[in-house]
């Protein structure tokens, strides 16, 4: 068992985690925050998706080790309060979810397009949102919710 | 009645559980951890085929953090085989007794034969990797063809062969339709394995206080999970609790009859700890949905009219399985003819099992393939007779006037209007636009394709005898606040039922929306039901909820009646009025709950629990032994255009639109979500998702790298315009929406890329049409 | 299982020095080989901290091992800056992955290293016993092989200006895909190197006569077709795995390595 420090959504945390230990377990077991979801274990699903340092992450695929030291927001970061962010707000009025496992990593990666590229076209959100695995809605109604992020947001 | 309110039936109010999805607050199956939770891991076999001489569990036992080992010997002595879903043997067919852990043989690799249960989730599965499994390795079958072979190895011992059953359906005289036909066109499809992958995976977590066991599960069926627990582990029913958490998706995987499930149950009684068990993707992966092929041959007059069909089915349903999978090929058999007027009709079908993981229920169950099959057909006549293909479906549709219709297989289409949906498909996608630019492409060598796939869905299915059931049961409970809890039989992995029935309660009641809560998947709270499967949800549970908030409703305005001394009493927006004064509906409720006695002669209950059973099914079997398990009949016609690259095989889809009609809409918004789910994964299924194995049937295709579900970039908008032919025979008119889009995408595609690629002059008789077999196609027929 | 974060180049190196180390740079590819117990190594070296994320220009382009594809995708460094937006597995893939990375996991399905190659890129090797560099030509081995020994570490890739026009076409199955073959090419008045990923198990460089009459014209598609099936041939034939047989990448190589000619010489496509 090593410390790892991380400072989660604002709190400095110090967890003990074994050697090999996936930056997912530390969050949603040391951490205890279990928005952040496991879907694959091979960086392919993005339902981990955690923002690192300042960058959306697969943390399935960082081992909290590497993470020593870092800055992780996950999805519970998003929500001031019970006041949502208008990246969560768009997914829900446009039904850009269903079953919501893979909401974690739609809404930090829809995020993180929103601030890059106020106007993001339809190319621009599924080259940002390619790495998320939806299996209910098709797609189309996430494509709508980042739109209307955006739209919102500028 | 009033015009719908703007949460009532019609409105698209958002999804009541978003707050907690869209905070990740929501608890999924693996976010419990109780106290001294223990993890465990599965053994799997890693061969097809073998009998197990021995399991050696010396090193995993002396692992750190190992708290137990269990074979499948072991297992055997808590725990007896796991019932089935559906029994074969109950339908005539060959069964085995299905174990939670296997004793003495192995039929697919990946089958459980023993389990670790350890302190964390990683000493487990160090430790899984530590048991060794001696094996007399036996010759195994991995094609339902070769296993149909009289040498062909046997997977069970007891069996004559490898077919769980052989079927035949469908009345008239085919053979003479098709000798007097004027063309007869012969046709093959084979569709390859492809799953569901839910991003969640499945999982369950098993905690015993005393005797009485509390079961988590990512689970769509609760009520019957208990009583498979109760009935395996021989525990009283009542001393099991099973808790439905939140699930990730689950589109019929995850309807219960896995060996996990009682695994679970027995790891946490042995070893005195809740013990969770969450699978890995490689395991999610393993659960085949779909494979087999058919061999068809229809016989049509010169104008288009197809009087006779013949079609062969051999399924490969890999090993069998005590879920409901295994059935689902029954389900290709009796879809067809699908919504076209084709008396004479003989489909042949034998359920064929191979040493690969066994197929679980996934969405389309087995009706999929039937309009795969009749959308081939069609087009395939118009090819052969020189018809436009929307003018070959336009002449054999059962017509809009002659409803309910009963079709050769035995099912009685409640309503439709299928020429209405076929000019709204034709229209939205703009059919003479694209053959125009299809023409003008071709010049440039660019081949664009327009393929047209209709489908009738079956749905909310009830097999007598089994827990497939076509009813459900349903609480609504008043509180003396007036705040609404309603209990249903009925699951929600995620398409949003739960909002749509609280619409319903809260439009009967005539209360607000935010006033009802929903509780459901929980065997202690709420009534024996079924959960959620073949689109039941909505008619059955939305039912169900509709009798009970009705009873409620009449109690409200009885009592309404005395507060208020009016004749006439209603109730809405949450107040109850009459003659010109009226009454908050909490004040009403608080009146009867508190002053029963000053009330009179009114029961003081404000609880109703119903259960609604849908007209239309009929068990009886009529002269040719048909019965019609099916209240409702949704039905969509579906057209893709594509682009394919000829160079290279890529398809491209390029457009798509569905035209869908299951009668009344609860929640537009909702079924366009469910609709668009099912299309893409009929899109997935067909052109790129495909589970392989080595040629000792071991999954390569074991990760989202090598299965390939659509992403965002993969799919255009699909394009959903909606007609309403209310069902007669259920509760509002609606129809079963969970399932419709996997099988008439699966159809537009494959004749669309058969289309776009006419000038070539190929035949597709596969799915899925990936660039390497699109471009093999194209060699087909090169000179 | 030992883990270290070294401070520094000398660092990783003397934590090399015992060959046993698995190296963790971006992680994408190897954390999950690491969780579902593929490899097992007694330790492993994170060159997070090394000091390897700088991009500079000088002359051509020095880019560190542990620059991310989204800091190429900001830059303009030749091919490889148009290669990270292609990037498969989304922002959250091309924000720790590494073109560093890609080169050392000589993945075939990767489209790196046949774009290093294309670009004669020269990488640099760090190790206690002292630092080489290798021409990508030579770097790559075989499928997930490479001349770099175990107690070495990829520091930098060193990229001079390149002279010609460059081309570049990648083709998957679909979005979610390893590449199934990519082309890059460098095109000059003379000549047209073509240099082919995922068509073999390692990158297939071919030499290609200008197309005289065009990239669709059909005597120059055939001279295409018999020079790079024959370089696959020489590389062993097509790469075979569970997405595609090497006998489709064989067949497809010629028409992606056609279409990346295209792209270089600025022809538009129908």
């Amino acid at each position: 068992m090593t410390t790892v420090r991380l400072t989660v959504n604002g709190v400095q945390r110090e967890i003990d985690v074994a050697p090999g230990t996936l930056l997912v377990h530390a969050i949603r077991e040391q951490v205890g925050l279990t928005g952040t979801h496991v879907g694959c274990l091979t960086g392919d699903c993005g339902a981990c998706t955690v923002v690192v340092d300042g960058a959306t992450t697969k943390s399935c695929s960082v081992l909290a080790h590497s993470a020593d030291g870092a800055t992780v927001e996950t999805v519970e970061s998003l929500a001031d309060g019970e006041e949502l962010h208008p990246v969560q707000r768009a997914f829900w009025d446009e039904f850009g979810f269903q079953c919501g496992f893979c909401l974690p990593g739609m809404l930090l990666t829809a995020k993180e397009l929103i601030e890059s590229t106020p106007d993001p076209d339809d190319a621009d959100i599924h080259r940002a949102i390619n790495g998320n695995l939806c299996r209910c809605t098709g797609y189309n109604t996430i494509v709508a919710a980042v739109r209307r992020a955006a739209k919102e947001a500028s | 009645m009033s015009a719908p309110a703007r949460s009532g039936i019609g409105a698209s109010p958002r999804k009541r559980d978003g707050a907690e999805l869209l905070t990740g607050r929501a608890r999924f199956l693996d976010d419990h951890r109780p106290e001294g939770l223990l993890h465990a891991a599965v053994v799997r076999s890693e061969i097809a085929h073998g009998r197990i001489r021995s399991v050696d569990t010396t090193a995993a036992s002396a692992a750190p953090g190992v708290v137990l080992v269990l074979t499948g010997e072991q297992a055997a002595r808590h725990a007896g085989p796991v019932p089935y879903f559906i029994d074969p043997a109950a339908r005539g067919g060959n069964r085995t007794d299905i174990r939670c852990l296997q004793v003495d043989k192995v039929v697919y690799a990946g089958q459980p034969v023993a389990a670790v249960v350890a302190h964390t989730r990683e000493q487990a599965q160090a430790a899984a990797r530590l048991v060794r499994v001696d094996h007399e390795v036996l010759p195994h079958v991995l094609d339902a063809h070769d296993a149909l072979a009289p040498d062909a190895p046997r997977l069970y011992d007891d069996w004559p062969g490898n077919v769980v059953m052989h079927n035949r359906y469908g009345t008239g005289d085919p053979d003479a339709r098709l000798a007097e036909a004027d063309v007869v066109v012969s046709g093959e499809v084979r569709i390859a394995r492809s799953t569901t992958a839910p991003i969640e995976p499945r999982g369950y977590l098993a905690s015993w206080q005393g005797d009485t066991l509390t079961m988590h599960a990512s689970c769509q069926n609760p009520h019957q999970l208990r009583w498979m627990l109760a009935t395996a582990l021989g525990v009283d029913e009542g001393h099991i609790r099973v808790v439905t958490a939140k699930i990730g998706g689950s589109f019929g995987l995850k309807m219960q009859g896995y060996p996990e499930e009682t695994l679970v149950a027995l790891l946490s009684k042995l070893a005195g700890a809740p013990v969770k068990w969450v699978e890995d993707r490689r395991e999610t992966l393993l659960a085949g949905a779909r494979e087999q092929t058919h061999r068809f041959r229809v016989g049509a007059l010169a104008d288009g009219r197809i009087t006779g069909l013949v079609n062969e089915i051999v399924a490969d349903i890999g090993a069998l399985t005590a879920q409901a999978g295994w059935a689902m090929p029954n389900m290709s058999a009796t879809t067809q003819p699908s919504g076209y007027r084709i008396p004479d009709c003989r489909i042949e079908l034998d359920i064929v099992v191979t040493n690969k993981p066994p197929n679980s229920a996934a969405r389309g169950f087995g009706k999929d393939a039937a309009h795969l099959v009749m959308e081939r057909a069609m087009d395939l006549v118009a090819r052969e007779l020189g018809l436009d293909p929307a003018d070959v479906r336009r002449r054999n549709f059962v017509p809009a006037g002659e409803f309910p219709y009963r079709t050769s297989t035995g099912l009685n289409i409640d309503s439709g209007d299928f020429h209405g949906l076929l000019d709204k498909t034709l229209d939205t996608v703009d059919y003479p636009g694209v053959r125009r630019r299809q023409a003008e492409l071709r010049e440039h060598g660019r081949y664009l394709g327009v393929g047209l796939g209709f489908e009738l869905t079956p749905e909310s299915s009830d097999s007598p005898g089994t827990f497939v059931s076509g009813f459900d049961t349903t609480t609504v409970r008043m509180s003396v606040t007036g705040m609404v809890t309603v209990l249903t039989g009925v699951t929600s992995p995620g398409g949003g039922n739960d909002t749509g029935i609280a619409q319903i309660v809260a439009d009967e009641l005539g209360i607000p929306l935010a006033w009802v809560e929903l509780v459901q998947g929980d065997t202690d709270r709420c009534p024996n039901g079924f959960g959620n499967f073949s689109g039941r949800s909505m008619v059955v549970g939305g039912g169900s909820a509709t009798l009970a908030a009705r009873d409620v409703r009449a109690k409200l305005v009885a009592v309404g009646r005395l507060l208020l001394g009016a004749g006439e009493v209603e109730v809405r927006a949450g107040m109850v009025c009459g003659d010109g004064r009226e009454l908050p509906v909490p004040e009403v409720a608080r009146a009867l709950l508190t002053r029963a006695f000053a009330i009179g002669d009114i029961e003081p209950v404000l609880e109703s629990t119903r259960a609604y059973k849908p007209g239309n099914i009929n068990h009886v079997p009529d002269e040719f032994g048909r019965i019609q398990p099916y209240p409702t009949y949704s039905s969509s016609l579906h057209a893709a255009v594509v682009d394919v690259d000829a160079e290279t095989g890529k398809v491209t889809l390029l457009d798509y639109v569905m035209a869908h009609d299951c009668g009344t809409m609860i929640n537009p918004a909702l079924v366009e979500g469910q609709a668009r789910g099912a299309v893409a994964m009929g899109l997935g299924s067909a052109l790129s998702e495909q589970l392989r194995f080595d040629a000792d049937g071991r999954l390569l295709s074991d990760r989202f790298k090598s299965y390939l579900v659509p992403r965002a970039g993969d799919l255009p908008l699909l394009r959903m315009v909606h007609q309403v032919t209310p069902s007669p025979f259920t509760m509002h008119g609606n129809k079963g929406a969970g399932e419709a889009g996997v099988g008439g995408a699966q159809a537009a595609v494959a004749n669309a890329v058969e289309d776009a690629l006419a000038p070539f002059g190929v035949t597709v008789r596969s799915l899925p049409l990936t660039p390497p077999a699109v471009l093999a196609l194209i060699d087909e027929v090169r000179p | 299982m030992r883990f270290t974060r070294p401070p520094d180049l000398d660092g990783v190196t003397t934590a090399l020095a015992g060959g046993d180390a698995l190296v963790v740079g971006g992680g994408t590819m190897v954390v999950p080989e690491l969780t579902h117990g593929r490899v097992d190594p007694p330790a492993v070296v994170d060159l997070s901290h090394a000091g390897l994320d700088g991009l500079t220009r000088a002359g051509g382009w020095v880019v560190g091992a542990m620059v991310t594809y989204t800091a190429l995708e900001r830059a303009d460094v030749p091919l490889l800056s148009r290669v990270a937006r292609g990037i498969t597995g989304g922002p959250q893939i091309r924000n720790r992955g590494t073109a560093g990375g890609s080169a050392s996991y000589a993945n075939p399905s990767s489209d790196v290293p046949a774009c290093l190659v294309a670009l004669d890129a020269r990488l640099r090797l760090a190790s206690v016993r002292g630092v080489r560099e290798v021409a990508a030509a030579e770097f790559f081995l075989g499928a997930f092989r490479t001349v770099r020994e175990p107690d070495e570490v990829l520091t930098e890739i060193l990229l001079s200006d390149v002279d010609g026009k460059i081309g570049y076409l990648k083709f998957k199955l679909v979005e979610g895909s390893w590449p199934i073959v990519t082309a890059a090419t460098v095109a000059r008045p003379t000549a047209v190197r073509v240099v082919l990923g995922g068509a073999a198990a390692v990158p297939v460089a071919v030499e290609l006569d200008p197309p005289p009459a065009g990239t669709t014209d059909p005597a120059w598609r055939a001279h295409v077709a018999s020079v790079v099936e024959r370089g696959i041939d020489e590389a062993g034939g097509g790469w075979d795995d569970v997405l595609a047989p090497g006998g489709y990448r064989r067949r497809i190589a010629p028409v992606i390595a056609a279409r990346s000619v295209a792209d270089a010489l600025g022809e538009v496509t129908a």
